[in-house]
């Protein structure tokens, strides 16, 4: 990779580098999306108490989302909602991530019956309608925001785990690796030693590419009104609450906080496309 | 790296399912209509069938001596006496009554041609059975008063109490008369009655529909069929503005839209909300079912006081309300038992930071939350989460106090979740009712019994002999000078000038659109919400197009 300093024509890097352009891309997409996790400490709860002399206001330059039936300032709603979600994106990832190559490895390498059990649980999990599980065991837990945060925590590692199991079994089949087990190697130190470098592309592209469930599902379960209290602004209130005034013509309501939701979801979708043509052997030469 | 592709596929896929949720949880009675060719409603409504998206549905079911009807108007069935537009009350079932010097009994007479809608002609003993059965059942329709009643002959019965109770006369008004030969624990469902409609059909949370009884003793109505749709308050805003409901209650913030052939109703009610306080201090004691009592902060009476005085009640009418509603200090405005010295001069932050200075509150850490002697001014403000008015005024409440110091924490919660938690916190509370019982209900020591009733543990000795007497009047009018001193006598009350046990805040206006085609006379003014109130007068309602 070679380092070119910002001021250099774009058509030439464009020409010239489409490892750098991905990079970019990659810089720009997490930025947007750190930005917004880290918005409401920057503005506030200013915006979330109610005035209610600046009620139902469409988009000006003061309030750029306008305001909703209170006064509130939609765009500090939109940005806290957005936050949290993006938040419990992050938790959801990060525990389906260990739960995922945990359970992945140990099924690829020890095979036999831990295999069976584990494929029989993401079976499981894959059989149940993901929404109705979410429901449950958000309902299990007791409720509020820590059980919707758990429930979409514990439901998203299935996929994960299926592919690591997959590319350990495939690494598993090597010659290599067979004979690391003729010189005697434990599996413990196979699965460190062999599958591990394997397995993190495939674990940084799923991990980023689970982002956008979580956060949709966190907006679904707030949407139908689990647990959260519904002043509280998380995108899926926000958007429910936006259908009351659709047969009332205040729009921005529910396009201006969907809009946001469609841009951070999609941010994740260009960053887990571009870390994956970086990681892949068949894009990352191009 | 198929595995891989899958993945962005699952965004879109969860889009579209969610929205397939939403369209189940929305629609459901546009889908229910259409595999019930007998229930359709018309697009239009007719001297034959008017639609009504009024809410209203008791799940209870519809039995007068569990609760059905307790704000009165019980449709189905009828009552002895009934209050007319303006409040006065006037004779339904019976043709006079008169009440023995002691108040201990009360003897009806009523007519004789009244007759159930299955055929079966009402009898005094009828009135008898279900004055006893109201008694014996203890539903929310309270006559646990009666001593018993005894039909004397076929038009004349004795209801014998057991104290005198001047508000007495509300049992007679609210209570519909069930017929005794047909009345059981499956009544509830299918209940027959001498009011102006029977019962057809009821599809649980989605309908209800009624036809005019034929052998109905009054005026017949002017509608053969009414289609009452349990929808949310935004669809049935939608189903007014697509022509097919021809009456739409509306929350207040809908009330701004306008609707092309239809008219809004802005009906005045004592349907109030305010915020609960708990009276009393943490002292470990709990309620029958083991739900702690107490708060230490509202316990303090400069903090009740405070949130009275900084409460821009005007604010909240306009802002929240948008105009339809009334700014409210204590439970019966507009009522003939009001007090009106009671009302204070509230929107005053200044004063309501006088009264926490006086009480000994300090911001002495300048983190704008006041505290005094290690307490924090902070409680916890619950709200039904399915309310949205509640919520509103929840949210602004806790913006007005904030400047003063007291921190509020909203919290939308259900009923099941509020009912162990109000004892011990906030709660921002409806009620309303044209019967003084209540009064004596949410303010009576004896009424507190780890229920709804008196949920704060009020309890002040003066106020319940206040209310005693008030009970025990022997008339309606007597009593009243009784309930005013209990609201406030110059030295002690209940509102805010004395204890502050509530911060009472608004009274809604129950806002409907009615199609410009339908005349529904005058209603009159409405207590709270449940049943349907606007039907009071339903016999008398007319379509006058065709």
């Amino acid at each position: 990779m070679t380092v070119t300093s910002p001021i250099s024509k774009p058509m030439q890097r464009f020409r010239s580098n489409r490892r750098q352009r991905i990079l970019w891309g990659i810089a720009w997409c997490a930025l947007l999306l750190v930005a917004m996790i880290l918005s409401p400490w920057v503005i506030g709860d200013d915006g979330l108490s109610p005035v209610l002399v600046q009620r139902n206001q469409p988009p000006s330059l003061v309030h750029a989302f306008g305001t909703d039936w209170l006064g509130r300032d939609m765009l500090s709603r939109s940005l806290h909602g957005m936050s949290l979600s993006l938040r419990i994106g992050l938790l959801a990832a990060g525990i389906s991530a260990l739960i995922g190559t945990g359970l992945g490895l140990a099924a690829g390498t020890l095979g036999g019956w831990v295999d069976a059990v584990v494929t029989w649980i993401i079976d499981v999990f894959f059989s149940l309608p993901h929404l109705v599980l979410l429901i449950l065991i958000a309902f299990a837990v007791g409720g509020g925001t820590t059980g919707v945060i758990i429930a979409v925590a514990v439901t998203h590692w299935t996929s994960l785990a299926r592919v690591i199991r997959a590319e350990v079994l495939q690494v598993n089949s090597s010659d290599y690796v067979r004979l690391s087990y003729r010189f005697g190697r434990s599996p413990i130190w196979i699965a460190r030693h062999h599958m591990v470098p394997h397995v993190i592309p495939q674990l940084l592209v799923g991990l980023i590419l689970l982002f956008p469930h979580a956060i949709l599902h966190e907006a679904a379960l707030s949407f139908i009104g689990i647990g959260l209290s519904p002043h509280i602004p998380a995108i899926g209130i926000i958007l429910a609450e936006s259908m009351r005034h659709l047969s009332t013509g205040y729009w921005w309501l529910g396009v201006m906080p969907g809009l946001l939701l469609l841009l951070s979801v999609k941010a994740f979708d260009w960053l887990g496309e571009n870390v994956r043509s970086l990681l892949d052997p068949k894009t990352s030469q191009g | 790296m198929h595995q891989l592709m899958k993945f962005s596929v699952w965004p879109l896929r969860m889009l579209l399912l969610s929205q397939v949720l939403v369209s189940c949880g929305f629609g459901s009675t546009e889908s229910t209509d259409g595999s019930n060719p007998t229930a359709t409603p018309a697009q239009t409504g007719s001297t034959e069938q008017i639609v009504l998206a009024i809410g209203g549905e008791s799940e209870e079911g519809y039995d007068p001596t569990l609760g059905w009807g307790r704000y009165g108007s019980p449709l189905f069935q009828s009552t002895l006496l009934k209050r007319d537009e303006k409040l006065n009350i006037v004779n339904d079932l019976a043709t006079d009554y008169t009440v023995s010097e002691d108040g201990l009994t009360w003897t009806v007479t009523i007519r004789n041609d009244a007759v159930f809608s299955d055929g079966e002609p009402l009898t005094a003993t009828d009135v008898a059975y279900t004055f006893n059965q109201a008694a014996e059942s203890g539903g929310l329709t309270d006559v646990t008063v009666l001593e018993e009643a005894v039909a004397l002959d076929d038009t004349t019965v004795e209801l014998r109490l057991k104290e005198p109770q001047s508000t007495f006369v509300n049992r007679l008004i609210t209570l519909g008369i069930v017929p005794e030969h047909a009345h059981g624990p499956d009544y509830a469902r299918n209940p027959i009655g001498s009011g102006p409609y029977q019962l057809v059909q009821w599809d649980e949370g989605q309908q209800l529909i009624v036809e005019a009884n034929p052998n109905y003793y009054g005026e017949t109505p002017g509608i053969e069929r009414l289609v009452f749709l349990f929808v949310e308050e935004d669809a049935a805003f939608a189903a007014a503005k697509a022509g097919q409901a021809q009456v739409a209650s509306v929350p207040q913030a809908l009330a701004v839209q306008t609707i092309d052939g239809m008219t809004l109703y802005d009906v005045t009610s004592v349907d109030n909300r305010g915020l609960m306080f708990p009276y009393v201090p943490v002292t470990g004691t709990t309620t029958p079912d083991g739900d702690p009592i107490g708060n230490d902060v509202t316990a303090d009476p400069a903090i009740r006081q405070a949130v009275n005085y900084a409460i821009d009640r005007q604010a909240l009418v306009e802002g929240v309300l948008e105009g339809y509603g009334s700014i409210a200090y204590g439970p019966v405005s507009g009522l003939a038992w009001e007090e009106p010295s009671a009302a204070i001069e509230d929107a005053q932050p200044e004063k309501a930071q006088e009264i926490l200075a006086a009480g000994g509150w300090t911001d002495s850490d300048g983190d704008g939350v006041l505290a005094k002697e290690g307490l924090t001014a902070e409680f916890t403000l619950l709200y039904p989460a399915n309310d949205s008015t509640r919520q509103a005024l929840a949210l602004s409440v806790a913006a007005m106090l904030k400047p003063i110091g007291i921190q509020a924490n909203v919290e939308g919660r259900s009923w099941d979740e509020i009912e162990p938690a109000m004892h011990s916190n906030v709660v921002l509370f409806g009620w309303g009712s044209h019967d003084q019982t209540e009064l004596y209900n949410l303010y009576h020591s004896r009424a507190a019994q780890g229920d709804f009733y008196n949920a704060g543990y009020y309890a002040n000795q003066t106020i319940d002999e206040a209310l005693d007497l008030a009970m025990g009047a022997s008339s309606e009018a007597e009593a009243i000078a009784f309930w005013k001193a209990a609201q406030w006598d110059g030295n002690q009350g209940f509102t805010a000038k004395g204890d502050a046990a509530w911060a009472w805040l608004v009274n809604l206006d129950h806002t409907y659109f009615v199609s410009d085609c339908l005349d529904i006379g005058q209603p009159q003014v409405e207590p709270h919400g449940h049943g349907w109130p606007i039907t009071a007068n339903i016999a008398a309602w007319q379509w006058t197009c065709n």
